[in-house]
């Protein structure tokens, strides 16, 4: 499935399955990532990305299958597994009555390596919050201070759950640089998310989730190159226009609707667009918003998966 | 260790952080020594004392009269039985018994120095200001009709003897303690099930801190409050309201102790049965009041509706509480020592054994 394949995979994870009840949460899960990989599992919500990742940190036990991280069983091995890894999960109200410097002593207290407080301080830019109650701090911040946390025991590999849900955009974008300093020390991270900038911003390579299966994996690009060798004509929704009008404009390979836009996938830009402006100018329409768009790993879920990858 | 300590301190940061919780532990029993204290340690104006007369002559009729003679005592005729009975239920501070033949001694002695009779008075220990102002009242009066003949004729021998009715006070703090042990282990509940419910346990799970830590730091920090609790409640009691400690601090310690220990792991049953932070509120509330008003904490069980009786009889706190009345004031028993401490020792046992095998960390 996959055509750039980790050279040195500290995380290997082979035909794990997962079930609670009928619901397959997980259903035949294999993937691999590469020391010093930012890799991530992308889908909705429900689809079994969490479950994944909490049967790697030992929270949650697999069916069958093998979890390996840095040679480690997880299963088998997880108090080895946990001086060695790091962890954020999706919710991060920690000790709402500790200060910042309390809740990170604290943790360090819990691991036979670890970093000096003030450097984990300065390198999550808490400084200012350092004798804050944390129930004080912004949602912004407070996920600083969770991933902070995953850090302590300096780890090898780190695990952030939804990392930016929930957060304001400039709060995304300061966790997002703080994940780009992690991949400059060389950290290997595994993330998931239900964000597809995030996921195409962030991740080396990314595997597609749904119904506890992974769909599709690869590099962004590759996963796009894939399925889409065209581009995408975009304007606001021409009700007088039937699709089958605009399937059969030259070098068309499909249209499709989302949120008052219409897009026609081209082999061809230009021919298409002369062609388009032609037949509308022919019934007098005129057309609002015209846009050329690269196809997105939005339009490989939409493709992959029916729906749009929303919250 | 170094996780567990830190756990402690971090559990105890939180703990003292917390208003509410500090007011129900600390705050709330002790205005319930002061204010009961407060109601119930006056003393009267005046003390009944019984009068035993073994001798019936006129000597101890003279004698009557010298004690008769301080305004704040009213003397009780009795027999000797009659006369303990009433100091068992409360009825006279003391009993002051003449022998027989004192009379005789008494005559005899104008001619003959090596001549004495003592004079036997009852106290209870236990009751601190009954017995001191007996003993007073004993030697006071006897000083006074010694001062006539030289050497001393008429001599004081104090019996203790332990009274079933306890004063107010002497009750109440015992109780008292051991419904403040009994709030502070129940509460573990609370936090627990916030821990989780903030998934802060599962973020715990992922470190490679181990389970018995955690609950260790638990039980650790509920023993430290139990400590508090014991020295702000006993010393309120002992300090202020002149409550006797009887018993041995180590034996009360130990109480102490198993006691916390019973009701923190009543606390972890309702951890493990709560679902919701606002669940276990409720479940504490709803174990807490029967505990605290059937279990003998602010008057005996003989006195309740026989049906309580029967609940009391069910009931862990009834045996701390007890347990602590025999061994702190001399309290009469409820049941015998040894049942009282097997029962908390099973419950605690029983309690554990039930969260430990269905807590969900999760």
């Amino acid at each position: 499935m996959a055509t750039s394949v980790p050279s040195d995979p500290v995380i290997r994870v082979l035909e794990v399955r997962k079930s609670y009840g009928d619901i397959h949460a997980v259903d035949g899960v294999s993937f691999e990532v590469g020391r010093g990989e930012v890799f991530g599992l992308l889908g909705p919500n429900g689809a079994g990305k969490t479950t994944t990742v909490e049967m790697l940190e030992g929270l949650r036990q697999p069916d069958a299958g093998r979890l390996e991280i840095l040679g480690l069983d997880a299963v088998h091995q997880p108090d080895e597994l946990k001086e060695r890894i790091g962890v954020t999960l999706q919710t991060a109200e920690l000790y709402p009555k500790l200060t910042v410097v309390e809740v990170l002593d604290l943790f360090r207290s819990f691991y036979a390596r670890t970093l000096p407080t003030d450097q984990l301080v300065d390198f999550l830019d808490l400084g200012e919050r350092r004798k804050a109650q944390t129930r004080e701090l912004s949602g912004g911040q407070r996920q600083r201070l969770a991933v902070a946390l995953a850090l302590v025991n300096d780890p090898e590999v780190v695990f952030l759950d939804e990392p930016t849900t929930g957060l304001d955009p400039a709060a995304r974008r300061s966790l997002w640089d703080l994940i780009e300093r992690l991949r400059e020390q060389g950290k290997t991270i595994l993330l998931t998310t239900h964000y597809m900038e995030e996921a195409d911003h962030l991740c080396d390579r990314l595997a597609i989730m749904d119904h506890g299966r992974i769909l599709e994996m690869g590099t962004g690009r590759e996963l796009v190159d894939r399925r889409f060798h065209e581009r995408a004509v975009r304007f606001d929704d021409l009700p007088q226009v039937a699709d089958a009008e605009l399937s059969a404009l030259p070098s068309v390979t499909s249209v499709r609707h989302d949120d008052g836009s219409t897009f026609v996938y081209s082999r061809d830009i230009p021919a298409t667009i002369g062609a388009l402006l032609d037949t509308l100018d022919a019934r007098g329409l005129e057309i609002d918003d015209l846009g050329v768009r690269k196809a997105t790993l939005e339009d490989v879920f939409l493709e992959l998966t029916g729906r749009a990858l929303r919250d | 260790m170094k996780a567990l300590r830190a756990l402690t301190i971090a559990n105890f940061r939180g703990y003292l952080r917390d208003r509410q919780a500090l007011f129900w532990t600390l705050a709330f029993p002790l205005i319930f020594v002061v204010l009961f204290g407060l109601i119930f340690g006056g003393s009267s104006d005046q003390r009944s004392v019984a009068w035993v007369d073994e001798d019936q002559s006129a000597g101890s009729a003279q004698l009557r009269a010298a004690f008769a003679s301080v305004p704040a005592v009213k003397l009780v005729d009795e027999d000797q039985q009659a006369a303990l009975e009433a100091m068992q239920n409360g009825g006279v501070v003391g009993v002051i018994v003449v022998p027989a033949g004192y009379g005789a001694t008494v005559a005899a002695a104008a001619t003959d120095p090596t001549q004495q009779v003592a004079v036997t008075y009852y106290i209870d220990p236990s009751q601190q200001t009954s017995s001191a102002f007996m003993t007073a009242y004993v030697n006071g009066v006897l000083a006074q009709v010694n001062l006539g003949g030289k050497p001393v004729a008429v001599t004081s021998q104090p019996q203790t003897i332990q009274t079933t009715q306890l004063n107010a006070v002497s009750y109440l703090v015992p109780s008292i303690l051991g419904m403040a042990l009994m709030q502070t282990g129940i509460f573990a509940a609370i936090p627990l099930v916030a821990d989780r419910q903030k998934l802060i346990l599962k973020r715990l799970a992922a470190t490679p801190l181990r389970r018995w830590q955690l609950i260790g730091s638990n039980v650790i920090m509920r023993l430290i409050i139990a400590l508090v609790q014991f020295v702000l409640i006993v010393g309120v009691g002992v300090f202020v309201f002149d409550v006797k400690i009887v018993g041995s601090l180590v034996a009360i310690a130990f109480l102490a102790i198993l006691g916390s220990l019973a009701f923190t792991s009543l606390g972890y049953v309702i951890a493990t049965l709560a679902k919701t932070e606002d669940a276990a509120n409720g479940m504490t509330s709803v174990v807490q009041f029967p505990l605290m008003f059937l279990s003998g904490t602010f008057f005996p069980i003989a006195a309740m509706p026989d049906a309580l009786q029967t609940v009391a009889r069910f009931l862990p706190l009834t045996y701390l509480s007890d347990a602590l009345r025999q061994v702190m004031v001399g309290g009469t028993a409820y049941a015998p020592l040894a049942v009282c401490v097997a029962i908390l020792a099973g419950w605690t046992v029983a309690c554990f054994g039930f969260a430990a095998r269905r807590f969900q960390w999760q």
